[in-house]
């Protein structure tokens, strides 16, 4: 299935760093395709607002001309959230610590992110 | 948008004051009134036409919006005053988003029709202090049922067209930003 082989793409990256604290994979609708989440988070409302994000990070990119849209970090205080696409159709976001080495997060998010387009 | 009109025109009912008591007084004189009705409206659109903030929404389009608001007002003494008014009525609402209408428009008009009616009703009526007084609040009820369903469509365009807006500007697809929506819905 799918949805398996997608959750088993988010288990490798949470457990690729110890900063992950979750990720998921989101149609850019802004519905949950995959996820690896505590039990404590909405499902549905990590999705849309994902997506949300996203959507509007694009047209941020686009409107102040900072060419094509790669990612959306936001950072809190308790941490950081990134969103980037896999491919057209879909959305990785990822939820880190706030201690995270985000270098090594991009690079394993990158990763991810290609090998969950090749699959949508 | 879809708007349930049934519940509309209860509600709007209720607020008014339209009872079916009333709604039978307003068809009963309907013969009385009608024939005085193209006057009222002659009257209403030379008092629009004096003030210059309304004045120029109305250029060119006189003689069609008059013919328009006849037909509105003798409604007003035909009836059904059922769900399709009220339809009826939240479209002229929407149409007067579409214009670009100030929505303080709608009540300052509504308020120049009601003194005009009101004129015409003590000059008809006048003899008979009781029925007098029956058939203004009985207008004051039509019209008052009609302004509150021309806001709540008031609200609905402004609210549609703000969204579009955002939309736009914001570049999220009408789906995402349900989906937004029924995520925080209450649970």
């Amino acid at each position: 299935m799918r949805s398996d082989l997608l959750v088993s793409i988010l288990t490798e990256l949470n457990g690729s760093s110890a900063d992950i604290e979750a990720s998921g994979v989101i149609s850019t609708d802004g519905l949950m395709m995959a996820s690896v989440l505590p039990a404590s988070m909405d499902e549905d409302r990590v999705g849309a607002m994902s997506a949300a994000m996203l959507s509007l990070g694009d047209r941020t990119a686009q409107e102040l001309a900072r060419g094509e849209l790669e990612q959306v970090l936001i950072k809190g205080a308790s941490g950081y959230v990134l969103m980037t696409y896999a491919g057209t159709e879909g959305v990785l976001t990822v939820l880190t610590k706030a201690s995270a080495k985000l270098g090594l997060i991009f690079l394993d998010v990158k990763r991810a992110a290609g090998r969950i387009s090749e699959m949508l | 948008m879809s708007q349930d009109f049934e519940k509309l025109t209860v509600y709007g009912k209720s607020f008014s004051g339209l009872t079916a008591d009333k709604e039978a007084l307003l068809v009963e004189i309907g013969p009385q009134i009608k024939p005085h009705l193209g006057a009222v409206t002659d009257e209403f659109y030379q008092q629009l036409l004096n003030i210059s903030e309304a004045s120029t929404f109305l250029a060119g389009r006189v003689e069609s919006l008059k013919k328009t608001h006849g037909l509105w007002m003798e409604g007003l003494f035909t009836g059904p005053f059922d769900k399709n008014f009220t339809a009826q009525m939240f479209k002229v609402g929407d149409v007067h988003v579409k214009v670009k209408l100030p929505v303080e428009f709608m009540a300052g008009a509504m308020t120049l029709i009601n003194n005009r009616l009101f004129s015409l009703i003590v000059d008809t009526f006048g003899d008979d202090k009781q029925r007098c007084g029956q058939v203004i609040a009985a207008v004051n009820a039509v019209t008052g049922f009609s302004l509150l369903v021309m806001q709540q469509s008031y609200q609905a365009s402004s609210l549609a067209e703000e969204l579009e807006k955002f939309l736009k500007i914001s570049g999220m697809s009408r789906t995402l930003f349900t989906n937004l929506a029924l995520a925080y819905r209450d649970k």
